[in-house]
């Protein structure tokens, strides 16, 4: 009937002979044996977390893939870069600052069929990765903050977020340098809902930290930092994550890691693939890897931050990380509260508030 | 000038036996722009357009949107950042530790300037070396090194505690702006050292000899000759202190503590911490403004003097 199907059949079939011969060539994905994938991938993240112990199982399996890391010292500042057109495949945020990378457009959402460690996620930290129902990030390292306290110089403890802003330990608390840090600890202090701050709180809150500015010795930036003014003395008090707390313990320091009254602080760091990136199967490979379990195992007892694979953290024994997770404390996780997304007017507020509270005479 | 005269535009001398051609066959404009281009490059692509980013910057309303589009000009960083008084006093307070910080470092550095070229004799060269071997580590080490000076368990408050001068730790020497001062005052000595000394080695020693003949003392030798004749020397040594002092966020970020913050670290803050690239531009062009305002009137000064004299 149609005089021109043969040719169509012909064309057709030379198409597919063309596709099959340019996948093998490009190294099509699902035929190319893991250990022979070759490619690049680079990844925004945060200084240190380079180590290969943070992505080893991607490494042993896809040994011929290059990974390159270009670093971002803040969320802020790893947001600002990939906003500015950073070509990264993937890159690394935390809590709080997962909304605005889907409002801007810079995120793809995850095919999490791809991802064979997927299940042993639970369903609490999948939820955390999501925006509007959709996946668009893997929930990686987790951790608390809270209040860590020199035991020998406040033996009576800390019970509250307040000992942060309390003058009685004047010259000895430093508090992160962080606008929605300073504001998480004053809405758990005055029970103020985080996700609905209002101009008269926020004033408040701007007020109470620059009061609280005398009594702080230094607002640290790093870790370093803070854990080098615990082991001189200077540092009694502090907002810190749970990473610094094992490791002071662990020196032997007389340190503990408050339970507060108002609960500590949770928050988890995802991994997000940048949109429209050429190298999607791979970033989705990393990812994957990410969750696997060797990753995990290092992350967790070399480094002492929680991983959302379930086997891994089942499997926790060392008494000082069960400590540190609290997982023998089974109050712990409902007595905990979750960092919230923040959203842009949110973020330009909260900085603005703690760059005044620093600019304050 | 001692060197043969150089061929004038007007100069009947024609082109191919100028200077210019140096060899390479190339004429005077060629050799020009060969040297001009490169560094004119540079300048451009890693001062002038990021300057110009950054002034554009500045009047984008928010971080929203394409980062490279156009955007609808907007005074709203510069309305906000006008509303707000205490980066104003930052920056007053800013300028005011880089006054300071510049006159004590030009002051200190001069009596090393006087030393190293009226009496470094032939060992001039390995006092300089020794001058700058401070800068063959890192700057960060050099700062860190007075938190370790400064510190509750450090070398000053160890030694004051030892001789039983204090009993307990001074708290007062690290994390504040004294300590911000005197850190950069540390860290500028140096730099402000090298244009003094060029500016006294430059005078010509027979003009002691004729003030000594006309039985001037030492001190009036100083004040009457090499003084004025240093003031050069001494003015780029101090605006090259003060200009980058100004907008300075290292070392309070190291050892300025709570209460220590320059205008440079909200600046950064804003950048960093804050991702309001908008704002923090803002900030900067006014310091930037600022700044050369302050320098323009104090060339000015400068000259007028000169022309009195």
């Amino acid at each position: 009937m149609n005089p021109k199907k043969p040719l169509h059949n012909l064309l057709a079939g030379m198409f597919l002979t063309l596709t099959l011969i340019l996948s093998a060539c490009g190294g099509a994905p699902a035929d190319v044996p893991p250990g022979e994938l070759t490619g690049t991938l680079s990844v925004l993240e945060w200084a240190g977390y380079d180590t290969e112990d943070f992505w080893i199982d991607f490494k042993n399996t896809y040994p011929n893939v290059t990974v390159s890391f270009e670093f971002g010292t803040s969320d802020a500042d790893i947001y600002a870069k990939m906003a500015a057109g950073n070509q990264a495949d993937v890159f690394h945020p935390y809590s709080g600052w997962l909304q605005f990378y889907v409002d801007e457009g810079l995120v793809e959402e995850i095919d999490t069929s791809k991802l064979t460690n997927w299940d042993k996620v639970s369903d609490s930290h999948k939820k955390l990765g999501q925006i509007d129902g959709k996946q668009y990030f893997i929930p990686w390292d987790i951790g608390f903050t809270s209040i860590l306290y020199r035991t020998d110089k406040i033996p009576e403890g800390v019970e509250s977020w307040a000992a942060l802003l309390d003058p009685k330990y004047a010259g000895h608390i430093s508090m992160w340098d962080d606008g929605p840090g300073a504001v998480t600890v004053s809405s758990y202090i005055h029970g103020y809902d985080e996700t609905a701050i209002t101009d008269e709180q926020l004033a408040a809150i701007k007020e109470e930290w620059i009061a609280q500015r005398d009594s702080n010795l230094f607002y640290w930036a790093g870790e370093p930092e803070l854990q080098e003014g615990f082991r001189s003395g200077d540092v009694w008090a502090a907002y810190a994550w749970q990473g610094s707390y094992a490791l002071l313990l662990g020196e032997g320091l007389p340190v503990a890691y408050a339970n507060p009254k108002e609960g500590r602080n949770s928050w988890m760091g995802f991994y997000g693939i940048r949109k429209g990136t050429e190298n999607l199967d791979l970033a989705l490979k990393f990812l994957d890897a990410k969750l696997a379990e060797a990753t995990g195992n290092n992350v967790v007892n070399l480094y002492y931050y929680g991983h959302p694979n379930q086997d891994v953290m089942s499997a926790v024994t060392d008494p000082l990380l069960l400590e540190a997770f609290g997982l023998n404390d089974p109050n712990i996780l409902a007595n905990t509260n979750f960092t919230p997304n923040l959203t842009a007017e949110q973020r330009d507020a909260w900085t603005s508030m703690w760059a005044e509270v620093k600019a304050a005479p | 000038m001692t060197t043969p005269s150089r061929p004038s535009v007007t100069s009947p001398i024609p082109r191919t036996a100028g200077w210019g051609r140096a060899g390479w066959g190339l004429d005077r404009r060629a050799t020009f722009w060969m040297l001009y281009l490169p560094p004119l490059f540079w300048l451009g692509a890693f001062f002038l357009i990021p300057l110009l980013l950054m002034f554009a910057y500045s009047f984008r309303a928010n971080m929203s949107g394409d980062f490279f589009q156009l955007w609808q000009p907007s005074l709203n960083q510069y309305s906000k950042l006008f509303a707000t008084g205490s980066y104003w006093r930052l920056l007053g307070v800013s300028t005011w530790m880089a006054l300071m910080i510049s006159i004590a470092a030009v002051v200190l550095s001069y009596p090393i300037a006087y030393f190293l070229a009226f009496h470094g004799r032939q060992r001039v060269g390995f006092y300089l070396v020794l001058l700058l071997v401070p800068f063959w580590t890192s700057y960060l080490l050099r700062v860190m090194a007075w938190k370790i000076m400064l510190g509750t368990e450090g070398v000053i408050n160890s030694f004051l505690i030892y001789i039983n001068v204090i009993q307990e730790p001074l708290t007062a020497l690290l994390y504040n702006r004294n300590a911000v001062v005197l850190t950069l005052i540390y860290v500028w000595i140096p730099f402000a050292t090298l244009p003094i000394l060029a500016a006294l080695q430059r005078i010509d020693v027979s003009l002691f000899e004729a003030a000594a003949d006309l039985g001037a003392r030492p001190i009036h030798q100083f004040l009457r000759i090499t003084l004025p004749l240093s003031l050069p020397g001494v003015f780029a040594a101090f605006f090259m202190v003060f200009i980058p002092t100004v907008g300075e966020y290292v070392t309070p970020l190291l050892v300025g503590g709570s209460r220590g913050s320059m205008y440079g670290n909200i600046i950064q803050d804003f950048f960093t911490k804050a991702a309001n690239w908008p704002f923090g531009s803002a900030m900067s062009m006014v310091m930037l403004f600022g700044t050369l305002v302050l320098v323009a009137v104090a060339t000015r000064l400068i000259n007028l003097r000169d022309l009195l004299e």
